[in-house]
């Protein structure tokens, strides 16, 4: 078979066919961020797909927002049965409540099994109200789903603690099920391509704000985070080559600088920032280690880190029995390139 | 018998031991370093009441007795001997000698300030020839219409370098001497006649003021007699078992916070491929020091509660003093041995320990004196009264 | 002007270990401290106090054992506390029905004009409490501020967008949350201390108890969430050796990279 009559057979195009009764269903409420359907978005309706083959229900995508129509097909390539779009200049960033009644009238007509949100700050506000507004339960930042089939519930689990471990829970009799998903968790679904629709809109009410914005808050310092509470540190020592670099590298992570005593030494970081029983034992999320050897005193004061990623270029060195991630390799030579990716 | 703290100590010390991790933590090393006093600290300390934590709500404190005072000392010596020290002298001495036996108008005039760090107290006994021989002191008070000219000076004294009030004992009558000739006087730092003569460059305790204090013709009205006239020297024994109860509190801090860090460097630091922990000589040595301190601190609050409920503890008080002292150097003399080198380096926080708990087994009251105090209690219960 | 804070305790992480193969939790040493965001919530409340005038009341986010985390609300500066006393099933996390209590207590004790709470807790990661009491008010909420003022039948509040930070500002009554670091909590007076957990002096009657099933009934009380177990992560596997260009190690390093920062 040549691929121009794949093409001819393909090119009927796929036309989803949405359930012609409300009730039931998976329903993915979009992430809209700046004009863009946001990456969680089509991953809940990757994670909604397999609920609902498992429930025998239908996907729905919920675009909310100024000109969001054109981000429907999308939805529907990533395995949407069919998408309402609420579109109206009175929705906005900040405007919440304006979209929670929009849902709360949507929901109410279509009574669904489960309400999917991206774990984002909209995505929280808004399945909280809807969840209290409609009597649901909810269970914030899933990162895994599995189905409970004698009762038609969602067991999600979340992180606890930040990911020390995680809680499973479900919500065997309230309705609607209300689950935020965190961002990264589930697998990017394939979009199909030849998947179309025909988003239905849907009407809107509009409502006054009740949260205004009155503008940047001028002179506003957030209380500095001292390094031994640091979720994220970039830490230098005497091979890390360019220290510009790696003070990219923590600007561009969003991470506090730091550096053991051979960057001390080399007079590239203060007396604050040693990373060593000695100076500052730290307990971060993510510690990246730059071109440090690794001795004890300094290893000791990073035990607690959750993942430790270590660039030097000795294969002996000590930081490798203890980080995860381990690149044997001149700093100088890495972090251009990863500074290129990031 | 009931070995439980109350809620309200539970609470006390959730709150001191907050406290003193985001407070008084951060600046052990440069008090220690640059000899400073922690001033700023006694202030934080005075705002929450805890300049007066065993003083009556009336006069400022935290009414939370003499339990109180021991977790507060416990727990800051867990951290910083000299922020204890401090606090130890204007508590324990210092404001202590004004609370045992001040007149109604002197505790609302002194004790109120002191117990909010509006005031620095200090207490004023040693002397050059008078350490020991507390009883042999010169500076000499003497009385003209209604004051009191004191001549002479102290030495050693806690706080005196910045203190607002001093207790100040002094040879009211030479003739009498200890009995019935030494009275107690509240004096404040700024009356004409008072200097601070030298601070002293000590070994431990850097992060302390050690003053020599002069009186020259320094002129003390006669309302700030402390006591009765000629019976000063009872009322300072008093107050110095008060304190001594404290400082066992403080060297039982020292060695908690010893022990703590020799397990976990035993448990972290590797040797012959395994942690030192798994090293028996090392294990004994730990499990010898946890008894000393478990005994410590059952003996600690044990005489605290017999202050606050009205028992005599002379005896046990001494009894605390000389082995909550002795533990404490023991205990860091074991951590700085388990450290190994780490244990000898500036950079650390061990060598700083070791070098401030040495004194614990010097002032307030010498082991020797306390000793001796502790045997002639012994001896007076069976009617001998022996001489030393 | 009237603001409840509702304040919660976690267990402190630092007392347990998770064993990733044998899937358990070991609480070596079983502290409790107070939520973080909540204490945050807490001291809004007392500076807004001290700035405008008000009587914070301080009420718990779950149930408890015992009324600690209320006395020590009442010890930072709240001048009335209620210990709720009940249970909500076997789940400490169940905020649809906390939510019914909280209404409950709150109209009991006269409404309030502003709420105050964290908005995230440190275990559970859940931040839906003060967002579902202010669905229940009716009222706006404000979520994850870093300041907060309030004047006038007003409230104004410090939220972070992106990479900077607006004010916005809403009308009484209103449900703001603290972003956990925002405000450092007070150290309680110790006379005041003491006297709280003494149960004497002028704070002997401001913690009062009620019961939840009383305040709603024990229907009510029937928990929607169930807890289905719990997983662990893969064991840590350190010294995995990455090889090839620095072009291809950088690239495996970035994509472990985003997923750690990001999660």
């Amino acid at each position: 078979m040549d691929a121009s009559f794949l093409d001819l057979l393909m090119a009927q195009q796929e036309q989803v066919a949405e359930a012609e009764s409300g009730g039931g269903g998976v329903w993915v409420v979009a992430d809209v961020v700046n004009g863009a359907l946001a990456a969680v978005t089509l991953e809940a309706i990757g994670a909604a797909r397999s609920l609902a083959d498992s429930l025998g229900a239908y996907v729905y995508g919920v675009l909310l927002g100024d000109s969001v129509a054109e981000l429907a097909q999308p939805l529907y390539q990533a395995g949407a049965d069919g998408v309402r779009v609420a579109g109206h200049p009175a929705l906005a960033p900040f405007a919440l409540e304006p979209y929670v009644n929009v849902l709360a009238d949507l929901f109410a007509a279509e009574r669904p099994e489960v309400v999917m949100f991206g774990a984002t700050p909209a995505g929280q506000e808004l399945a909280a109200r809807l969840a209290q507004r409609m009597g649901g339960g909810l269970i914030e930042h899933v990162t895994a789903v599995t189905l409970d089939q004698s009762t038609r519930a969602v067991q999600g689990a979340f992180p606890i603690y930040g990911g020390e471990y995680f809680e499973i829970a479900a919500c065997p009799q309230a309705r609607p099920q209300c689950i935020t998903v965190e961002p990264g968790a589930f697998s990017m679904p394939y979009l199909d391509p030849y998947r179309k629709g025909e988003p239905k809109a849907v009407e809107v009410q509009p409502v006054e704000p009740r949260v205004r914005v009155v503008g940047p808050a001028e002179g506003f310092e957030p209380p500095a985070l001292p390094l031994r509470d640091a979720p994220l540190i970039v830490a230098a020592g005497r091979q890390a080559g360019d220290f510009a670099l790696v003070r990219q590298l923590a600007e561009r992570l969003g991470a506090h600088l730091a550096g053991d005593r051979g960057a001390y030494d080399a007079g590239w970081i203060g007396a604050e920032q040693i990373v060593d029983v000695r100076g500052v034992v730290v307990a971060p999320k993510v510690y990246v280690a730059v071109g440090i050897r690794g001795d004890t005193f300094h290893n000791a004061a990073i035990e607690k880190a959750g993942f430790i990623l270590a660039i030097h270029p000795d294969p002996e060195a000590p930081i490798f029995g203890l980080a995860d991630l381990c690149l044997v390799a001149q700093p100088s030579e890495v972090l251009p390139a990863l500074l290129d990716i990031l | 018998m009931d070995f439980t703290f109350s809620p309200e100590h539970n609470a006390l010390r959730r709150m001191i031991r907050e406290f003193v991790e985001n407070e008084v933590a951060p600046l052990a090393a440069d008090l220690d370093k640059k000899h400073l006093v922690p001033r700023e600290t006694m202030r934080k300390l005075g705002q929450l009441g805890l300049l007066g934590v065993c003083f009556p709500q009336k006069y400022g404190g935290a009414g939370a007795g003499e339990t109180g005072y021991c977790i507060l000392m416990e727990e800051l010596g867990r951290v910083c001997t000299s922020t204890a020290t401090n606090v130890g002298a204007h508590i324990g001495i210092g404001a202590m000698a004004i609370y045992l036996d001040g007149t109604e108008e002197q505790k609302r005039k002194y004790l109120t300030p002191l117990s909010r760090g509006e005031k620095i107290a200090a207490f004023g006994l040693t002397e050059s020839n008078a350490g020991s021989d507390a009883a042999n002191i010169r500076t000499r008070a003497v009385r003209e219409g209604d004051s009191w000219i004191l001549d002479g000076g102290k030495v050693y004294i806690t706080n005196g370098g910045y203190a607002d009030i001093v207790t100040v004992l002094a040879l009211s009558d030479p003739a009498l001497g200890v009995r019935g000739g030494v009275t107690a006087f509240i004096v404040e730092t700024t009356w004409d006649g008072f200097k601070v003569a030298r601070e002293e460059d000590k070994m431990g305790i850097r992060g302390t003021s050690t003053a020599e204090l002069v009186f020259e013709e320094l002129r003390v009205p006669h309302e700030n007699v402390l006591g009765k006239v000629g019976e000063g020297f009872v009322s300072f024994m008093k107050t110095l078992d008060m304190g001594r109860l404290t400082l066992g509190a403080a060297g039982l801090g020292g060695a908690e916070a010893a022990l703590d860090a020799a397990v976990y460097w035993a448990k972290t630091r590797k040797q012959f491929g395994v942690e030192l922990a798994h090293k028996q000589s090392v294990q004994w040595m730990i499990a010898n020091l946890a008894t000393h301190i478990e005994a410590l601190r059952s003996l600690v609050y044990r005489v605290a509660w017999m202050v606050d409920t009205g028992q005599p503890f002379t005896q046990l008080a001494a009894m605390v003093k000389m082995y909550g002292s002795e533990v404490g150097s023991m205990a860091i003399d074991l951590a700085m041995q388990i450290h190994g080198g780490l244990g000898y380096s500036r950079d650390f926080p061990i060598e700083r320990a070791f070098r401030d708990a040495r004194i614990a087994e010097i002032f307030e009251g010498t082991n020797e004196i306390q000793r001796i105090v502790i045997a002639s209690n012994i001896f007076r219960e069976l009617g001998v009264r022996v001489r030393p | 002007m009237h603001i409840i804070v509702v304040i919660g305790r976690v267990l402190d992480p630092r007392g347990l270990v998770v064993n990733r193969r044998a899937g358990r939790v070991f609480v070596n040493r079983e502290e409790y401290v107070l939520q973080p965001a909540d204490r945050c919530a807490l001291e809004a409340a007392l500076r807004i106090k001290e700035a405008v005038g008000a009587e914070v009341v301080a009420l718990p986010r779950g149930p408890l054992p015992d009324d600690d985390v209320l006395r020590q609300a009442l010890a930072a500066g709240a001048d009335r506390a209620v210990y709720l006393k009940g249970r909500i099933g076997s789940l400490p996390y169940e905020d649809a029905v906390m939510t019914r209590v909280l209404v409950a207590a709150i109209e009991r004790l006269g409404g309030a004009d502003l709420l105050l709470t964290g908005a995230t807790t440190l275990d559970t990661g859940q931040g839906q409490l003060g967002i579902r009491l202010a669905e229940a008010f009716g009222w706006p909420q404000v979520v994850g501020a870093w300041a907060v003022t309030a004047t006038n039948g007003r409230v104004q509040a410090v939220v972070r967008d992106g990479a900077s930070y607006l004010t916005v500002e809403a009308g009484l009554p209103a449900v703001v949350t603290l972003a956990p670091g925002s405000l450092k909590l007070r150290y309680p007076d110790s006379a005041r201390l003491i006297n709280v957990y003494k149960g004497v002096g002028d704070v002997a009657t401001a913690l009062e108890t009620w019961a939840m099933d009383e305040l709603v009934g024990a229907e009510a009380l029937q928990p929607l969430l169930e807890e289905r177990g719990q997983d662990f992560p893969p064991e840590r596997e350190r010294g995995t050796r990455v090889s090839g260009s620095a072009e291809e190690m950088a690239r495996v390093a970035a994509d472990a990279l985003r997923k750690w920062v990001r999660g």
